[in-house]
């Protein structure tokens, strides 16, 4: 290619400032605009980076593994990468394997794929219909609950900890910083005591580690102590990184897709009213247009490892780029009327869970959670009216376009079985005498509850 | 009609299984699809075209 001065590289420029209020309230729009005047833009803010907004243009780049990389270079001995955070996050530790590139991280994901694909994920249903049913019986009497508080944050929680191998009665040590850490901002009086949360958390992962080795359980966590990763046993804090890419990204996003899912619904009863008559064969594509519509994770970012040229744009190397999965889903050339839910949609092609080889590992599993909670709820409180003057919708969506709290009130009906801690402790001894964590190449049979 | 996965291109993203599941089938160990071999039966052609339009890779070659 011929060399550009930089001035004509970046001559599509455009003001991206995704962690503002504003960018939030104005997406719809601001999205239509990138695509259509840019859709690749260099943007000076968070250090200057590029962001792509097409649906295109994230395709042609997002999978070209070949000149991006994720690595995040925590103790600046290779190229000083920042990983997938746009400004950097500061951290001591890479964000797991969606902080590496191949080998190690294909290498991490071969270790996790036998806990994580549709036969494994499946196994768990009547573990996560248990737990369901517990947590509406919890609220069911009573004709109101939050939907985060009291079902969408607790069966994500307690489904990882189950995988991972560790007591589901910790569920709550690791549920409110996980959440925390991502909506509250580091100017917030609350951040240090959420910052607190987190380190008990990361102890508690260490400790976990230490133990699993040394009085191996079932689980993600055995598997990872037991990994060889280009050759290595990795180091713990090494592995305390990939727990907490696998705890942040199983809790936060599928409660996001659950509660902005369960608010549309209220205020759609009659399309409410057609999922739950013909959730046999809309369920499925309505799962898909909610993640098409919310796209929980927004975005990632990744650094150019070579210059190239992608998308009509030419990159250098070390220059870092924004993909934006949330604008890529409202492009109206792959998806007609964009800003519409539709269940019927046809060739939905979203890229909730990302594009390439970093596709979220956990997708299966928050299918089969979000699914399961939804068509319990549509069951057993078949009238739920959110309350749009409880609702918290996450201030600012530069990450996860989450919800902190969605309370709502429907006709109270009977409890259907054992209390949520009963609930706990049977499925706490199904794990144990079953070995439920076990990857799906040692045990295939599903989980049997009760 | 006939369908062919490229394993290259396929990332587990299983909506192709979802949309024709008599079509694809997914692996135990990744997720990652396989089509059916041979001409597929004229009653799955719809559903055939619906999966190869909804890969998010674009990883589905119809014949």
């Amino acid at each position: 290619m011929t060399d550009m001065t930089d001035d004509i590289r970046k001559q599509k420029r455009f003001q991206f400032t995704r962690h503002s209020p504003t960018f939030r309230l104005e997406f719809e729009s601001t999205a239509a605009e990138m695509q259509s005047r840019c859709p690749v833009a260099w943007s000076d803010t968070y250090g200057g980076h590029w962001v792509a907004a097409s649906h295109e243009a994230i395709f042609d780049i997002a999978r070209e593994s070949e000149v991006l990389s994720n690595d995040h270079d925590v103790t600046n001995t290779k190229k000083g990468y920042h990983g997938i955070s746009i400004p950097p996050a500061q951290s001591q530790y890479r964000g797991g394997f969606l902080e590496m590139d191949p080998p190690e991280q294909r290498e991490y994901r071969q270790t996790l794929n036998t806990y994580l694909s549709p036969a494994a994920v499946n196994r768990w249903k009547p573990f996560v219909e248990a737990l369901t049913r517990s947590c509406l019986d919890e609220v069911i009497e009573s004709g109101r609950l939050d939907f985060v508080d009291d079902l969408a944050n607790i069966v994500p929680a307690v489904l990882t900890l189950a995988m991972l191998g560790l007591p589901l009665k910790d569920w709550d040590i690791y549920c409110e910083p996980a959440h925390a850490s991502v909506y509250t901002p580091p100017e917030s009086p609350d951040f240090p005591r959420v910052m607190q949360g987190a380190m008990l958390m990361n102890q508690r992962l260490g400790e976990a580690v230490v133990e699993i080795r040394e009085k191996p359980r079932p689980g993600m966590i055995n598997a990872l102590v037991n990994a060889e990763i280009v050759g290595a046993t990795p180091p713990d804090h090494e592995l305390i990184g990939v727990l907490t890419l696998l705890i942040g990204g199983g809790f936060d996003t599928t409660t996001a897709l659950t509660a902005h899912s369960l608010e549309w619904l209220s205020e759609h009863p009659a399309e409410r009213a057609r999922l739950s008559a013909e959730r046999d064969t809309l369920l499925d594509g309505a799962t898909e247009e909610f993640l098409r519509f919310y796209t929980p994770a927004q975005g990632d970012g990744r650094t150019f490892s070579a210059d190239c040229e992608l998308a009509g744009t030419q990159f250098k190397e070390g220059e870092r780029l924004w993909l934006s999965w949330a604008m890529a889903n409202r492009d109206p050339s792959v998806f007609p009327n964009p800003n519409e839910i539709d269940f019927d949609r046809h060739n939905n092609r979203h890229t909730s869970f990302g594009l390439g080889i970093h596709r979220c590992i956990g997708s299966n599993m928050a299918r089969m959670a979000f699914k399961t909670m939804l068509t319990q709820v549509l069951d057993r409180m078949p009238d739920f009216v959110t309350d749009p003057t409880g609702a918290a919708h996450y201030e600012t969506v530069g990450v996860i376009n989450g919800m902190q709290h969605l309370p709502a009130t429907f006709t109270p009906g009977p409890r259907l079985g054992a209390s949520f801690a009963e609930t706990l402790e049977l499925l706490q001894r199904a794990c144990d005498e079953q070995r439920l964590a076990e990857p799906v190449t040692v045990r295939t049979a599903s989980a049997k509850i009760g | 009609m006939q369908a062919w996965v490229d394993p290259d291109k396929c990332q587990g993203h299983t909506l192709c299984a979802m949309r024709a599941p008599a079509i694809f089938e997914l692996s135990d160990i990744d997720g990652h699809a396989t089509a059916l071999a041979g001409d597929l039966p004229a009653s799955e052609h719809d559903a055939v075209r619906e999966a190869a339009g909804s890969c998010p890779e674009q990883a589905i070659t119809l014949s």
